[in-house]
């Protein structure tokens, strides 16, 4: 027996990865589940799959901010699904929004990963409603789905941050394991963590809640602090601490979490529908903020505004390492909306861009060639871009940007020979191919290079 | 004795062939007779064709007709109707016998009748499902593609996984994506789960050893998924020619497999030669570069025009044979390289390219590693050269199958290194053209593998009282993992309660997951690999010289704790090679006998069970390259390594010892040399690679030998010197200075817990010894080498001739 005793020490599968609890589960006095409720301030919920806990709170921050049409229209829209009149009609009625945050025993996903505080949020008499469902074990999953289903088929628009890709495949998941509650439908979900992203990303460097808490959303008008939050990062062990008979008391902590991240989520959400439906609100925004705006309404295809909002950006003024990215965005915009000679003007002015002087040069050659008509020119551009492209080659040793040097390389060069074809024989640039390929030194170039 | 004449006389063929002309070429070189040492000759044999049966629908028929196929042959015909019934089958063909028709027909047919049907593909690797990729493709554009077929790996872009979840009739994937990427997200394939009619396990026989046992562990988890959506799979398998085909289906599925083994596909005219390279020097058994020596062959059957595929088995050969053969081929102005190489690491569309050109003929000579062992359709080529044994009866043959021309002449040629496997397989030519002997043998209830499998299992869906898992102890494992803190019974279940995803760090090819990590430190740290824990003691310890991509790296630091070993590039003219004590010791016989049932007088015994080893590097030698000396050697601390496996051991008893006419120093020599033997032909039986097994000698435990009955030993001082007997001779001469003890010879599977290949080496004890006498006795050295009982200079002198003489006794 020695002999098998040694053989289970020995496995390092059953090694443990990290301390295990010493108080085993079973120790629980019978009545703590009754102070584990007074702790979180929660009521039993029943229902016929079963119990698990429910806290209610109301919040009179953040208040209630109303969401134009159009705002509405560009978060729920996703390339090219146009609206349904249901949708539409369920997405403008503010009765049917949910805020949904969870909290879960791990961030990988997966069948194993269990949502064990489902958070909910809705605006009530002015100001967010807050109701979490939390799970006191395992088997409490079933009852606590069935209750969530229940809220969603009563405001079926999901607003989240970061949930289309997390929590709500996760919830997904969970429904389907229980093999008798179905997935509930959804009309509309609205994630925030892109748009957030395309609108703050460039100023801040990272989007998450507590950033943009603290650096968008206005504070002390929110009403709570982050001082004593829990670390998200501790959160599933808490969990997994108190099913092993642990301390309960951390748990009060993510409950509180959750209703911080439901309350930033709120106000969130209207901190981006101002944005996005006062196309005027330029003054009061920062240029930053504009530029991202402006890609954000780009994307959701809002030409006219992108363009707006981008050309805001730049004369408010954009800090300098920003500014030639806005202005071949500009361009690019211009260029799309017909807009040819403006675009052609804008190009100009970042010829000399060391990072998007070769992409500006490419565009110029096929401006003065499709559209202008100025062939000489045309070639003029195609190479100097050449040139450019060649020296930026020769000073790098990045074999992928070698790689890509070499088939814009061929790019101008097919463009150069084409522009001779076309061009009279006359024109003064007009001259053999192979003499610029093998000296790489043109006139065009020569012209540029001291510039 | 030039045999390949008389294969030109017998007549068989009435035009002499180039292949023949090749091979006489050979044979006029081979003037002791000792090169060509088996020419067999396997004359064309004729399709036996069927017809489809009368289930299967039009549209696949003639979409089949399309494509050049209007009927079956009589095995597909067989293997169709087999899973039509409904049974589970392991379908046992050649190369290039269309075994892929053999399911893709009635699975397909199911797929036309019921749109819902969805089955899944398993292939050892991501090439073989991207080349059935290609031929589902081709059978669905002509069925105006009906149905969705998609391969699933590591490869599929995130933006198209959705799709193949959901229109996915057929998914074809591998052991290891299935094991991380599907069944811990069994919930986005509902879809293919709840319709899951079919499992396809192809190229069976490569799932052995611990590759197998993780496998079987897999498809556990697979069927419990798919019971939980109602479905019970039917499971169809191919397998080359092995001894157990079925006894390793039934392993790995735990249920009844018909074994399907006829063959109707036509084969053409082929020869199959071994070649061992001429011996230069004789004392010590030494012979000219197999290397260069397939290059030779090779280059004879390119000078005649025929195209020919030549597989090394490294990437390093690969890479010097094509720079002999490129060389010796050069490039014709103009015209594409003619000779190119393939193999891991090769971009798919260079790799498609290379397949393409030798289907067409563009190419003429390829050389590959064994990445084009399997099933990549790259049509037929004249002749195939391989530099060294592949290993395995089952993968030489796969390789030979690639020559094959229909209506030509093919000839397959083995070049033998003069590693034991190769030399015993070439100088015993009719184990290799007789009925296989080779087993595959895997352990599914190892505890190690089947616990981390447990632990994937109860992540997928927690763990309902009165569920089975192999053979294990579940509520007992349960609980065990539970006190652990990875679940927690929650009601009547047992729910997993970890952040971490437990596949993510289990692997389907090692045994655990306990990695060293290692950093070149040259410039900017960079991880340029990892090794397994016991490998590490050995390659990595300090002052090693660590070989990695045909660099040599200097060890400067082991962190142990952390798991990382810090290597430097240098560039030296030596190598280093660990001295390790192994100590072995017996915790508990499963079964023993005596080596001989008829005549039980024979002083030895052989037994297998668990037992406990003990190894640790306790220094190390530097040795020179090409002339192999001891130029230094250094002492190391490092600790020592524990593990719990099983072994199979044979036990000398006294008066055999005492009856041998040898000195104590030659007798053990002796024991050593058939020790080393032993695992040379026991790597061979069971298919497996000479890392898979440890051995040692043991002094037989002192209270066993007095009453003739083996115990476990429980409690014994565990470093008692009498428990553990030094593995290295020095050690052993020293440390005993008693004349005769009485010594086990252990050969133990190097994997904590074992992994299935001691009880098959007890029950075929018999063969093991017999073939290890064969390869000694018939071994041309005189005094040793590493063909046999190792090299010479390692053993005192007489050591091949005390090896023999136990021999005598145990095969008595």
């Amino acid at each position: 027996m020695a002999a098998i005793a040694d053989k289970f020490s020995r496995l390092s599968a059953l090694k443990p990865a990290r301390p295990v609890a010493a108080r085993p589960t079973a120790l629980r006095a019978p009545d703590e589940e009754d102070s584990l409720a007074r702790l979180l301030g929660a009521g039993v919920a029943k229902n016929h799959f079963g119990e698990h806990l429910s806290v209610r709170n109301w919040f009179s921050t953040p208040e209630y901010l109303e969401a134009s049409s159009a705002s509405l229209d560009l978060l729920s829209r996703s390339r090219d699904e146009s609206l349904s009149r249901r949708t539409r009609a369920a997405l403008t009625d503010p009765e049917k929004w949910l805020f949904l945050d969870t909290e879960t025993t791990g961030l990988s996903g997966g069948t194993g990963t269990y949502a064990f505080l489902v958070g909910l949020a809705w605006w009530d008499a002015g100001g967010l409603q807050v109701e979490q469902f939390f799970m006191r074990d395992f088997s409490e999953e079933h009852s606590l789905l069935h209750e969530l289903c229940g809220r969603l088929a009563e405001r079926p628009v999901l607003v989240t941050f970061n949930g289309k890709s997390f929590d709500w495949p996760l919830l997904e998941s969970r429904f389907t394991m229980t093999r008798s509650i179905a997935v509930p439908k959804l009309a509309a979900h609205l994630d925030l963590l892109h748009p957030a992203r395309a609108l703050w990303k460039l100023r801040l460097g990272s989007v998450r809640l507590v950033e943009l808490e603290r650096h968008v959303l206005d504070v002390p008008r929110l009403g709570w602090r982050r001082d004593d939050d829990v670390s998200s990062a501790l959160i599933p062990q808490f969990y997994f601490d108190y099913l092993r008979g642990g301390p309960m008391e951390p748990l009060a902590g993510v409950v509180r979490h959750n209703q911080m991240d439901l309350r930033g989520l709120a106000a969130l959400f209207g901190k981006i529908n101002t944005l996005l439906s006062e196309p005027g609100a330029a003054a009061e925004t920062q240029s930053l903020d504009l530029f991202g705006l402006s890609r954000f309404l780009q994307r959701r295809g809002e030409t006219d505004r992108a363009h707006l909002a981008c050309s805001q950006a730049l004369e408010i003024g954009l800090p300098a390492e920003f500014r030639p990215k806005a202005r071949r965005e500009l361009a690019l915009m211009a260029k799309r909306r017909g807009e040819h000679e403006r675009a052609a003007e804008i190009w100009q002015e970042i010829v000399a861009d060391p990072q998007d002087g070769i992409y500006a040069c490419e565009q110029l050659a096929i401006h003065f060639e499709r559209h202008a008509r100025n062939l000489s020119r045309a070639a003029e551009f195609a190479h100097l871009g050449l040139a450019k492209l060649r020296c930026q080659r020769s000073a790098s040793r990045d074999p992928f940007l070698a790689a890509r040097s070499t088939w814009l390389e061929q790019k101008f060069l097919h463009r150069i020979a084409r522009l001779q074809h076309q061009m009279p024989i006359s024109d003064g640039l007009a001259r053999p191919l192979a003499l610029s390929r093998s000296t790489g030194e043109t006139e065009a170039e020569s012209r540029y290079r001291h510039r | 004795m030039p045999e390949s004449l008389a294969v030109r006389r017998a007549g068989i063929s009435t035009a002499v062939t180039p292949v023949h002309e090749a091979l006489d070429a050979f044979a006029s070189r081979d003037h002791t007779g000792e090169v060509l040492t088996a020419v067999r000759h396997f004359p064309a044999r004729e399709a036996q064709w069927a017809e489809f049966p009368a289930w299967v629908h039009p549209n696949l028929v003639s979409a089949y007709a399309a494509k050049g196929i209007r009927r079956p042959y009589t095995h597909q015909a067989a293997a169709a109707e087999a899973v039509h019934a409904g049974k589970n089958v392991v379908i046992v063909t050649p190369t290039a016998s269309g075994k892929t028709l053999c399911y893709n027909l009635p699975i397909l047919n199911a797929i036309l009748e019921n749109s819902d049907t969805r089955a899944l593909y398993l292939f050892p690797t991501k090439a073989l499902a991207q080349d059935q990729l290609a031929e589902l493709y081709d059978l669905n554009q002509r069925l105006e593609n009906c149905f969705g077929v998609f391969t699933y790996d590591g490869d599929t872009p995130a933006d198209a996984r959705k799709a193949i979840r959901e229109k996915g009739h057929v998914v074809l994937t591998n052991p290891d994506m299935l094991h991380t990427g599907i069944l811990p997200h069994h919930t986005r394939w509902t879809r293919l789960f709840e319709n899951l009619r079919y499992i396809v396990i192809d190229e069976l026989h490569t799932y052995r050893g611990v590759f197998g046992s993780h496998l079987c562990n897999v498809l556990r988890r697979l069927r419990r998924i798919a019971r939980f959506y109602g479905r019970d799979p039917q499971f169809i398998c191919c397998s080359a020619t092995i001894a157990n085909p079925g006894e390793l289906a039934r392993r790995l599925l735990e249920s009844d497999v018909e074994v399907l083994d006829a063959n109707g596909a036509p084969a053409a005219e082929k020869t199959f030669v071994f070649y061992n390279p001429p011996v230069v020097n004789r004392a010590l058994g030494i012979r000219r570069s197999y290397i260069n020596e397939s290059s030779r062959v090779a280059q004879e059957f390119l000078n005649r025009d025929l195209q020919t595929m030549v597989f090394a088995n490294s990437r390093l050969h690969t890479e010097v044979l094509l720079t002999y053969l490129q060389q010796a081929n050069p490039q014709p102005p103009g015209k594409p390289e003619s000779i190119r190489g393939y193999r891991g690491g090769y971009l798919p569309n260079e790799r498609r390219e290379i397949e393409r050109g030798l289907r067409d003929g563009k190419i003429r000579g390829v050389v590959s590693t064994s990445a084009l062992e399997l099933g990549i359709d790259v049509g037929s080529l004249d002749t195939v050269v391989m530099a060294g044994y592949a290993g395995t009866i089952a993968a030489t043959w796969q390789r030979a199958g690639r020559a094959g021309r229909r209506g030509g002449s093919s000839c397959a040629v083995l070049v033998a290194s003069s590693a034991p496997l190769d030399q015993f397989i070439v100088r015993h030519p009719d184990y290799f053209f007789g009925n296989t002997p080779e087993h595959a043998f895997i352990q599914p209830d190892n505890l190690e593998i089947l616990i981390n499998h447990l632990k994937c299992a109860a992540f997928e869906l927690p763990i309902a009282p009165g569920e089975r898992f192999g053979d294990a102890d579940l509520p007992d494992l349960c609980a065990r993992l539970a006190e652990a803190g990875f679940l927690h019974l929650a009601g009547e279940n047992y729910h997993w309660t970890q952040e971490a995803y437990p596949a993510d760090t289990i692997s389907l090819r090692s045994v655990t997951s306990d990695n060293f990590v290692i950093i070149d430190i040259t410039g900017a740290p960079n991880v340029i690999g990892e090794i397994d824990f016991p490998s590490a003691l050995v390659f990595l310890h300090e002052k090693a010289i660590y070989l990695h991509g045909g660099q040599q790296h200097h060890v400067e630091h082991l962190d142990f704790k952390e798991r990382k070993a810090y290597v430097k590039h240098v560039d030296v003219d030596y190598y280093t090679d660990a001295v390790r004590h192994t100590q072995v010791r017996a915790l508990e016989i499963a079964e023993q006998a005596r080596v001989s049932e008829s005549h039980r007088e024979v002083p030895a015994a052989r037994a297998h069970g668990d037992v406990l080893v003990r190894s640790q590097v306790v220094g190390f030698k530097k040795i020179k390259f090409f002339t192999n000396e001891n130029i230094g050697d250094g002492k190391l601390e490092l600790p020592e390594n524990e593990m719990h496996t099983t072994s199979y051991w044979i036990t000398l008893e006294r008066p055999l010892l005492q009856s041998l006419p040898f000195s104590v120093s030659e007798r053990q020599s002796g024991m050593f040399g058939l020790l080393h033997a032993l695992e040379s032909v026991a790597t061979f039986l069971l298919m497996c690679d000479r890392r898979d097994l440890g051995t040692a000698i043991g002094e037989r435990p002192p209270d066993a030998s007095v009453g003739q009955t083996f115990q476990s030993v429980p409690s014994l001082d565990p470093l008692s010197s009498r428990d553990f007997t030094p593995s290295r001779m020095e050690d052993v001469i020293s440390a005993n200075t008693k004349e005769f003890f009485e010594p086990n010879l252990y050969l133990f599977d190097a994997y904590p817990g074992g992994i299935g290949f001691s009880e098959p080496l007890f029950r075929t004890h018999h063969l093991l010894v017999q073939k290890t006498r064969e390869l000694i006795s018939s071994c041309g050295c005189e005094q040793g080498c590493p063909s046999c009982v190792g090299p010479a200079g390692d053993l005192a002198p007489r050591a091949k001739e005390a090896a023999l003489a136990i021999l005598d006794h145990l095969c008595a």
